[in-house]
């Protein structure tokens, strides 16, 4: 099989969800069989414009990003949102927050006027997107199913169903059964529960479920006693951006 | 009567100890104070004997969450089925999950039988665990006749004062009875003992439900247009967690995983739940029940009226594990009690 070349791209990010990456172990070996990279700023200085799959991490915050990933969706045949800031806007919606003026001031001070800013985007709201792995960082056994339909031409839906359905199946005990709140009712599945396995909570970072069924969710937060108000908060941390349509 | 013997409570470490060298032992074990799971033991101490039915059934010993069946290779055009089991002793079974398995086995051996479940229940060896009392508010084990002993395991343990007294049911039972030199015949006084227990429990365990165990079947049968499903309907997340750990449950998916070679792979059977939005959808993307509402209704039919015409007995065991799992606080008491109401 020909190699398929893949370029990685960071936009506003910590770059965790590339490192995941070298975290793969023996996995990485049998990808690089399957695809050459031929632009990946966290592990190489070339760069590129000749590829097939774009896997770009991190969230549009500046116009000058948002000509950018316009140009890389124009090369790319296959687009990829990598990870919670590409996905959903992630951490970096916490600037939605916020005004846009009294947000650039607060971090830049005087040279504010030298940088330009824009609410905080997920990729897909800014230019069309083919796959999604949402987490922060990304599951790597999901990245590599989506790696697999992507180079085979088949769809892959992110789950959305909760956290704790996974949870359950991993016969954890609930959070809340310790007394510790946990985003787990609310958050989508995909990462098998992975927090929780290792003793943590859910933070919410895969994005919230769109679950229709709102006396469903007004039970569970019952159930929880979770109050509206504290998931909006925790909530906001990774899905700020949720709230902006598609940037016009 | 068949065979009785008793263990000393004292001699209970050593029990599990022992027969965890004839072959690995599951038993339920403490996940936290009201989480138990089935998991791999070696010594009593491990083991919760007061437990409440565990997050999920021991079903997942006899169809694995992920089963593989089939190992492929394209280019060779190779597929060799796989067949997936583990010599196991299950520990501590309560008469609502023999119930389950009862149910599973009956399900697997019917025409079409299941190979791959009938080999690997094989493997496995049953002992069952008495409940002297009530596991919690969400059980409703006595309206589906299932707080007593009713067959399916191997030995089965019953808790007394100083002792456990142990019906020894089959000859793999037997053997293990012989192998482990630490039973006593069991006595007159010992029998006294099981009779007060049962009399007592007799007491405690009544109809948890306002409907009696004949009348289930038919309640659910005139229920298809009742408004309890609607408001079923506008709570219900679709989550599956209730399908997931109901011990009678046996849907499944299969899926193929093909490796990063793009040429081998490997097909596995998966859980599935009729509650999922795109379990009922059929080629061409159309839903034979499209709300959350007819499904829930699907799910109860499943429990309480198809199989009594297919194999003459409910699917609920009355475990509870539905209503303690649901995110939604959909409540299997609680369901049954409206229906009944609304009928009066
Ligand atoms: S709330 Fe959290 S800990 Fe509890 S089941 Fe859900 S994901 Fe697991
Ligand atoms: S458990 Fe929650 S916070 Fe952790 S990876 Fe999964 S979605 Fe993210
Ligand atoms: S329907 Fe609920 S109570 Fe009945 S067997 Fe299934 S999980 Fe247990
Ligand atoms: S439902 Fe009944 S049989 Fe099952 S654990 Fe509870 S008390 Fe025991
Ligand atoms: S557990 Fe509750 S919310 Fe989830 S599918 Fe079952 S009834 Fe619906």
């Amino acid at each position: 099989m020909k190699k398929v070349k893949v370029a990685f791209f960071d936009f506003t990010c910590c770059e965790g969800c590339q490192l995941q990456v070298a975290n793969m172990g023996e996995m990485l070996l049998d990808v690089l069989d399957l695809i050459e990279v031929v632009e990946f700023r966290e592990v190489m200085s070339e760069k590129s414009n000749d590829y097939d799959v774009a896997i770009v991490e991190g969230s549009i915050t500046t116009s000058h990003a948002v000509e950018r990933i316009k140009k890389i969706r124009k090369t790319a045949k296959v687009l990829i949102a990598y990870g919670s800031c590409a996905a959903i806007g992630g951490i970096n919606g916490m600037k939605n927050n916020f005004k846009l003026k009294e947000i650039r001031e607060y971090v830049y001070q005087k040279d504010a006027k030298h940088f330009d800013t824009i609410p905080t985007h997920a990729v897909h709201q800014v230019v069309p997107v083919d796959y999604t792995v949402p987490g922060c960082p990304v599951y790597i056994p999901e990245f590599i199913q989506v790696l697999k339909a992507a180079l085979s031409g088949l769809p892959y839906n992110v789950p959305d169903n909760a956290v704790c359905v996974e949870c359950k199946l991993n016969e954890n005990e609930c959070m809340f059964d310790k007394g510790v709140t946990c985003l787990g009712p609310i958050t989508r599945a995909g990462c098998n529960s992975w927090c929780i396995n290792n003793g943590n909570i859910c933070y919410g970072c895969r994005g919230m479920v769109s679950n229709p069924a709102e006396n469903g969710q007004k039970d569970i937060l019952e159930k929880h006693k979770i109050s509206l108000e504290w998931i909006e908060n925790k909530m906001n941390m990774y899905n700020k951006s949720r709230e902006l349509g598609e940037l016009k | 009567m068949g065979k009785y013997v008793t263990l000393k409570k004292s001699d209970f470490n050593e029990f599990i100890e022992k027969l965890s060298k004839i072959k690995p032992v599951v038993a339920p074990v403490a996940k936290g104070k009201k989480s138990f799971a089935f998991a791999e033991v070696t010594t009593g101490e491990e083991v919760a004997l007061q437990y409440i039915p565990t997050i999920l059934p021991p079903k997942k010993y006899f169809m694995p969450q992920k089963e593989k069946i089939l190992e492929f290779d394209k280019k060779k055009q190779d597929w060799t089925p796989i067949l997936e089991y583990s010599e196991k002793i299950i520990f501590g079974v309560h008469t609502c999950d023999l119930a389950g398995i009862q149910s599973l086995n009956i399900v697997f051996t019917t025409k079409p039988k299941d190979i791959n479940y009938i080999v690997r229940k094989d493997k496995l060896v049953i002992i069952g665990l008495e409940c002297n009392n009530y596991c919690d508010e969400h059980a409703s084990c006595a309206v589906m006749d299932n707080h007593l002993p009713n067959g399916g395991y191997d030995l089965f343990f019953t808790e007394l004062k100083n002792s456990f007294m142990i019906h020894v049911n089959t000859q793999i039972g037997d053997e293990i009875i012989k192998r482990i030199k630490l039973f006593q015949e069991a006595k007159k006084q010992d029998f006294q003992q099981l009779d007060d227990l049962r009399a007592a429990k007799r007491k405690i365990f009544k109809d948890e439900v306002k409907v009696g165990h004949e009348g289930l079947k038919n309640l659910f049968d005139k229920s298809v247009k009742s408004k309890v499903w609607k408001d079923i309907d506008s709570r219900c997340v679709a989550c599956g967690n209730c399908t997931n750990v109901c011990p009678t449950c046996y849907c499944f998916d299969v899926k193929d995983d093909i490796n990063l070679d793009f040429n081998t792979g490997a097909r596995y059977r998966v859980w599935d739940s009729c509650q999922n939005e795109n379990f009922a959808k059929v080629a061409g993307g159309e839903s034979f029940r499209e709300d959350r509402g007819s499904r829930q209704l699907h799910r109860f039919m499943r429990k309480f009226s198809y199989p009594v015409e297919k194999f003459s007995r409910y699917f609920c065991t009355g475990c509870g594990r539905c209503s303690r799992t649901c995110m939604a606080q959909i409540n299997l008491k609680e369901t049954i009690n409206a229906l009944v109401k609304e009928k009066k």
